[in-house]
């Protein structure tokens, strides 16, 4: 016996329609072990903490069972799945930055992500850790979606809640940045080896 | 800061993308990725950010899906439990008040007929005790006053459950 069933019949209607459009355990499982792993990355690479990426990756799946109709999104594609699962993510860290109790990302030392960054063995690893580590949180945001997950100016803000005309210039900012300080990076990593 | 987007840079996102950036790249876009200071940025970036996504893929330590999937149905079935609640909860306080509402009219409307039915416990006091009366029991002034007590009262009630549940039904239609 499911436990809708023993809900009241005034119940039934809705909740009959929103059955019709819930995905199964299956077609879940199988969304699951395609999009987990990038969506970690992406938590952890932008908040820098990966034992938060954990808590908030698991969230971000279940808000998005929860959600109206995810088989209704995953029909629309697993494109537009992964986009809302994405923003759900990043509507997390903001509401976890934003927390009273929790230190925003604006706040913590940088030290911290160079010291968390556990995939520093390479060299091109050595040298983003602390190039990410320098950059604004909306700059890894934003640089992440865009080059390390390939979304286009309209899907990143969507994501992030951005004005489209906004990312343009922001990514482009951003990247330049990004590009400076990697190259800065090059050379004294060479001299280190 | 200049905005200086270079027109190849699609061009060149998709080659990266698609891994064929640098080895199966055309000679003369290599050329110009050279010269260009925007599209070598964008290669560093995107070079440098799909690699530590691959890295940081590989680290992750993903729970079960049963698991997730598990959390998201006992929370579901606790929004959809809230959701049948909250409507009940409506309908019992207003069923509250109106019930309140309705037993301050009637103690107002005896007020002001002069409680006639307290003479019931004068009466009860003189009936005997060894006998039992069933009429002695009911007070007198219910059925002196021109509205019966013994109607109002059931009505009142009814129409309090009634009032109950069409606010139920009401708030659960929206």
């Amino acid at each position: 016996m499911s436990w809708e069933s023993i809900l009241p019949s005034a119940l039934t209607g809705s909740a009959v329609r929103t059955a019709e459009l819930r995905m199964d355990s299956d077609a879940f499982a199988g969304f699951y072990q395609r999009s987990a792993r990038s969506l970690w990355a992406y938590l952890a690479r932008v908040s820098g903490d990966p034992a938060l990426a954990d808590d908030l990756m698991q969230e971000s799946y279940v808000r998005y069972l929860c959600a109206a109709s995810p088989a209704s999104l995953l029909a629309e594609g697993e494109v537009s799945a992964r986009r809302y699962l994405f923003r759900i993510a990043t509507n997390l860290m903001r509401d976890h930055w934003r927390r009273p109790g929790s230190t925003s990302i604006d706040d913590l030392p940088e030290e911290l992500f160079a010291t968390v960054d556990r995939s520093s063995q390479a060299d091109s690893q050595a040298m983003l850790g602390p190039a990410l580590a320098q950059m604004r949180p909306r700059d890894r945001q934003i640089l992440w979606l865009a080059y390390a997950e390939g979304y286009s100016h309209r899907e990143i803000a969507e994501v992030t809640g951005l004005v489209s005309a906004s990312v343009r210039l922001l990514l482009f900012r951003a990247r330049r940045e990004m590009a400076g300080l990697l190259q800065e990076q090059a050379p004294n990593k060479r001299r280190q080896l | 800061m200049t905005f200086t987007a270079c027109t190849r840079e699609k061009e060149l996102s998709g080659m990266v993308a698609n891994g064929q950036w640098p080895l199966a790249c055309p000679e003369e876009l290599r050329a110009h990725v050279s010269g260009c200071r925007s599209c070598s940025e964008l290669v560093l970036v995107s070079s440098a950010l799909r690699t530590a996504r691959a890295d940081s893929a590989a680290l992750a330590n993903l729970p079960s899906p049963g698991v997730i999937w598990w959390r998201a149905q006992l929370r579901r079935r606790n929004a959809a439990i809230e959701r049948v609640g909250r409507p009940i909860l409506g309908a019992q306080i207003f069923a509250l008040a109106t019930c309140l509402l309705l037993g301050l009219g009637v103690v107002v409307s005896q007020a002001r007929q002069g409680l006639n039915w307290l003479s019931w416990f004068g009466q009860l006091g003189q009936a005997q005790v060894g006998a039992f009366d069933l009429q002695a029991l009911w007070p007198g002034g219910l059925f002196n006053s021109g509205w019966s007590l013994m109607v109002i009262l059931p009505a009142l009630a009814t129409l309090a459950v009634v009032s109950g549940v069409v606010v139920y039904l009401a708030s659960d239609k929206k």
